[in-house]
Parts: structure tokens; C-alpha cells; sequence
């Protein structure tokens, strides 16, 4: 028998687990926040080091948070578009438990010290390989459901989601090429500049396709819900689509500016780079068009403050971003704390605020509720999260330009103006207001477990959302 | 054929697939078409009272 219902089930286990690893994620970054302040605040207990809640933050923030945030809104949207059921439901179960796994398994052994010590792909081979099973897993419960879709067409969201899926796949195969020398450790299957090349490959798309395609299939969902009006040119999101594609693939060597890296695959990067403005502006005119003629709700929903405020800081970013990928500029930027704050207005400021709007307009609807407990909780949220993203990155782009300025200084005989020490105590009163824009930013995350609670508390789990019968297609 | 050469056809390659793509998308064959497509997140909310559970 055909199913008339959608399966919430999966999307409600991720929606939560999103809101619980956001606050693990931002919470260690805090910590790291305060260990640059106060070194020895862990007690120089190994496993607390710097070093190693590093990537624990990074994996956190951006694996677990916002992978599973992903989880569950391409579930759920690619369900409601195509509007039939979830295809192989114990694939998608399995998906669950699998990614909970590896999250897991990765805050084990990221303080234990075992790491492939490639950025953002730390995780030691046994982990890749269940990565790899998990994910080979959602891309058939995805393509599955949209192969078996009641609808014509396939919404614009699904393709971004398609196209994070299989390029993820690609770069977690080619990136995690390694050789194990023990269950523990391993040594990447390349040497030099082509592992630098194929990290950076690696790393800027996971920026490219995780934390910007994928989230962008979130924005053309939930931005014209939020707003009930359709996505103001639906024929600008396809070019938006098939231009971002192509050139977020070549724009990785701008991470390599003036290294081994041949020059000329510098100046690629960088040009590549340059040409990404126009999709990313696109996209974001896109979304924030959808909300001409329905300006007044900004005025009262917190909700769609959140999703503006969120295109406002990924217009923002990814102007930002080229700049910083011009040689000369990144001659100034490279190394410093100004690469910090864009990190941070591009995770924070776009990630972070699309994904926490996106859960405000979800997670009562998957709990059988019209809104969330609170709504003026969430307006308390927005604001502190604004006010936090703009104290993290105005301190960094100050201590960053400062700090290169400072370190690029030199006297006249050659010899440098300023030591290192120098620098590092100028930074301080930066490091300072960054904790302070952290811990308010991880505050209202807080407020948010708080109202989620609350609003799953009141509610009923929904498992019988009907799936439209009346089908025009 | 040296990489001047090459990284020229490659880029007129990119442009043609590009004017292509922006072509494809703005016909108006395809009007309609996209028009329906951009309204799939509100097919769910026909008829009214199988919207979202209250």
C-alpha cells in the first residue's frame, strides 16, 4: 500500500541533535575563545589542550551542527516537494544513528590526540570509512525519493542538496586517501604541495558545498515559507545553481597564496575566486527580493530576521571572500585573525543563523505545533546572536590588519619592528571582545534549547503529516 | 598545443556553457515551466485543511 503520510521521525531526531550539537560546537569555542586569553584556564591537562579541542570545535560546528542540520531539512524537504515518503526508511534510520556515530567517535578521539592532522578531515581512516557507508547510505534515501517523486518537477533546494551530496562524496574519497600503519593512524596517500593542493581542494569545497550549497537549499525552502510569497526569480536560482557549481570546484588554491603551489594555480584560485561574486550576490539579491512587497513582516518575525540578517551576512562573506583571495590582499590577510572573523561572518553570520531560522519554522511544525512556545525567546535569540556575530568579526578584522601590519613592519636596516610577543599583546584587548561576541552568541543558543524544550514539551510528536492527494503533476 | 592555447578553449568552452545555461533558463519555452517549479513549496498547503497539523 502506497504511504499517505511523511516520515518526521528521522527529520525530528536531527532537527534536536542539531540543537544539541550546536551548543557542544559553540560551547568548546568559547573555550578555545578563553584559552587564547587565559592558556592555562584547562590546567594543562593534555587532552584540553588548544590543539585538540581545535578540531573538535571545527568538527562540531560544522559536522554536527550543521550536518545535521542538513540531515534534517533535505529529509524533510525533499519529502514535501516531491511530496511522497522517504524512500528505504531504515536506510534513513541507519543514516541517524550512523552520522550520531561518528560524531561520537570523532569528540573520542580528537582529544586523545589521534588525527589525521589534515584540517577539517582529522577524522582517522576506521571513521572515514564509516563516514563514507553513512553517507553512500543518504545519497540513496535522497536520489531514491526523488527518483520515486509524485511532483513534475524537482524544487530548486533538491538540486543544491543533490549536488552537496555527491560533491562531499567526491571530496571525502579523493581527500581521505590515506595509508593506515595502524587502527589509529594513518599517513595521507600524498606528498608536498599536491596534499597541500588536494587538502585545500578538499577544504574550500567542504566551505563551497557543506556550509554554502547545502545551506542555500535550506534558504530556497524556507525563505519563501517563512515569507509566503515564491522565490522572487525561480529562473535566477537555476543560473544561481549551475554557475556556483562551476566555479566553486576551481577556487581551493587561494588557501596556498604564496606558497610551493605553482603560480599559476594561484592566480587560478584567485580568479575563480573573483568570479564567484556574481552567483553568491545572485543568490543572495534572489532571497532577499523574495521578501519585496512583504517588508513588514521583518518588523515582527523574529523567524524571518533571521533568515534576512543570515543572506545579509552571506552577501557580506562572500564579497569578503574574494577580496582576500587577491594576492596582494591576502599578503596582509594570510595567517592573521582577519581569516578568523571572515571564518566566523561566513559560520555564524550565514550557517549558523539560516540553520537556527530554519529550526524556529521546523521543529514546532515536526512537534504538531503552529509556532514555538516563545516567540519573543527567539527575538531575544536574534538579537544576541546579531550583536555577537558583529563583536567576533569587527574585533578580528581589526586585530587581523593590525596583526599583519605589525608582523610585515620592518626597520630600515632590514631587521623587523615588532617580536612575535609584541604582536600576541596587542591582540589581548581583541581576544577579549571576540569571547565576549562568542559567549553571547552561544547565550542565545541557550535560550533557543530552552524554547525548544518548552515547545516539544507542550507538543505531540507528529508521525501522520498527510502527504497531498490532489496531485496537479 | 601549449597552455595559452588550451586555457583559451577551455574559457570559450565555459562561456558557451554558461550563455547556454542562461539561455535554457530565461526562454520562453521554459516559462511556465520554472513558474510551476517555483511554487512546489506551496502545493503541500492545497486544499487548506491538509496544510501543516494545527
Amino acid at each position: 500500500m502506497e504511504a499517505t503520510t511523511y516520515n518526521y521521525k528521522v527529520v525530528r531526531q536531527f532537527a534536536i541533535m542539531t540543537v544539541v550539537w550546536g551548543i557542544v560546537g559553540m560551547l568548546v569555542g568559547v573555550i578555545l575563545a578563553a584559552q587564547l586569553i587565559w592558556p592555562d584556564l584547562t590546567f594543562g591537562i593534555e587532552w584540553l589542550s588548544y590543539g585538540r579541542l581545535r578540531p573538535l570545535h571545527t568538527n562540531a560546528v560544522i559536522f554536527a551542527f550543521g550536518g545535521s542540520a542538513m540531515f534534517a531539512v533535505s529529509y524533510y524537504i525533499v519529502q514535501r516537494t516531491c511530496q511522497v515518503r522517504l524512500w528505504a526508511e531504515k536506510l534513513a534510520a541507519f543514516t541517524f544513528w550512523g552520522w550520531t556515530l561518528v560524531i561520537v567517535l570523532a569528540a573520542i578521539t580528537l582529544p586523545l590526540g589521534m588525527t589525521s592532522s589534515k584540517e577539517y578531515a582529522e577524522l582517522e581512516w576506521p571513521i572515514d570509512i564509516l563516514i563514507t557507508v553513512v553517507w553512500v547510505s543518504y545519497a540513496l534515501v535522497f536520489f531514491g525519493t526523488i527518483v520515486k517523486r509524485k511532483t513534475k518537477h524537482i524544487y530548486v533546494s533538491n538540486w543544491f542538496f543533490g549536488a552537496y551530496i555527491l560533491v562531499i562524496a567526491l571530496l571525502h574519497l579523493v581527500n581521505s586517501a590515506e595509508l593506515p600503519v595502524s587502527m589509529t593512524k594513518s599517513y595521507s596517500a600524498y606528498a608536498g604541495v599536491q596534499d597541500a593542493m588536494v587538502q585545500w581542494w578538499y577544504g574550500h569545497n567542504a566551505v563551497g558545498f557543506f556550509l554554502t550549497t547545502a545551506f542555500l537549499g535550506m534558504m530556497y525552502y524556507f525563505i519563501p515559507k517563512q515569507a509566503g510569497r515564491p522565490i522572487y526569480s525561480y529562473r535566477l536560482s537555476v543560473v544561481h545553481f549551475w554557475s556556483l557549481n562551476f566555479i566553486y570546484m576551481w577556487a581551493g588554491p587561494h588557501h596556498l597564496q604564496y606558497t610551493a603551489l605553482p603560480d599559476w594555480a594561484q592566480s587560478l584560485g584567485m580568479v575563480f575566486s573573483l568570479m564567484l561574486l556574481a552567483p553568491s550576490w545572485g543568490g543572495m539579491m534572489n532571497g532577499i527580493m523574495t521578501l519585496s512587497g512583504a517588508w513588514h513582516k521583518l518588523r515582527t518575525d523574529p523567524i524571518l530576521k533571521f533568515m534576512v540578517t543570515a543572506l545579509s551576512f552571506y552577501g557580506m562573506s562572500t564579497f569578503e571572500g574574494p577580496m582576500m583571495s587577491i594576492k596582494t590582499v591576502n599578503a596582509l590577510s594570510h595567517y592573521t585573525e582577519w581569516t578568523v572573523g571572515h571564518v566566523h561572518s561566513g559560520a555564524l553570520g550565514w550557517v549558523a543563523m539560516i540553520t537556527i531560522g530554519s529550526m524556529y519554522y521546523l521543529i514546532p511544525r515536526l512537534f504538531g505545533r503552529e509556532s514555538m512556545y516563545s516567540t519573543k525567546l527567539i527575538e531575544w535569540h536574534f538579537w544576541l546572536s546579531t550583536i555577537g556575530v558583529v563583536l567576533y568579526i569587527a574585533s578580528m578584522w581589526i586585530a587581523g590588519v593590525a596583526q599583519g601590519l605589525m608582523w610585515r613592519a620592518a626597520n630600515a636596516d632590514g631587521t623587523l619592528t615588532y617580536s612575535f610577543a609584541q604582536v600576541l599583546n596587542t591582540m589581548y584587548p581583541f581576544y577579549g571582545i571576540r569571547l565576549l561576541g562568542g559567549a553571547l552568541f552561544f547565550s542565545g543558543m541557550l535560550m533557543m534549547a530552552w524554547n525548544v524544550w518548552q515547545t516539544t514539551r507542550q507538543g505531540r510528536v507528529v508521525n501522520d503529516a498527510p502527504i497531498p492527494q490532489a496531485v496537479h503533476a | 598545443m601549449d597552455s595559452g592555447t588550451l586555457s583559451g578553449i577551455v574559457t570559450v568552452i565555459f562561456i558557451v556553457v554558461f550563455i547556454g545555461i542562461v539561455w535554457w533558463a530565461y526562454s520562453k519555452g521554459n516559462k511556465q515551466r520554472f513558474e510551476d517549479a517555483g511554487k512546489l513549496p506551496f502545493d503541500d498547503e492545497t486544499p487548506p485543511k491538509q496544510g501543516d497539523k494545527q
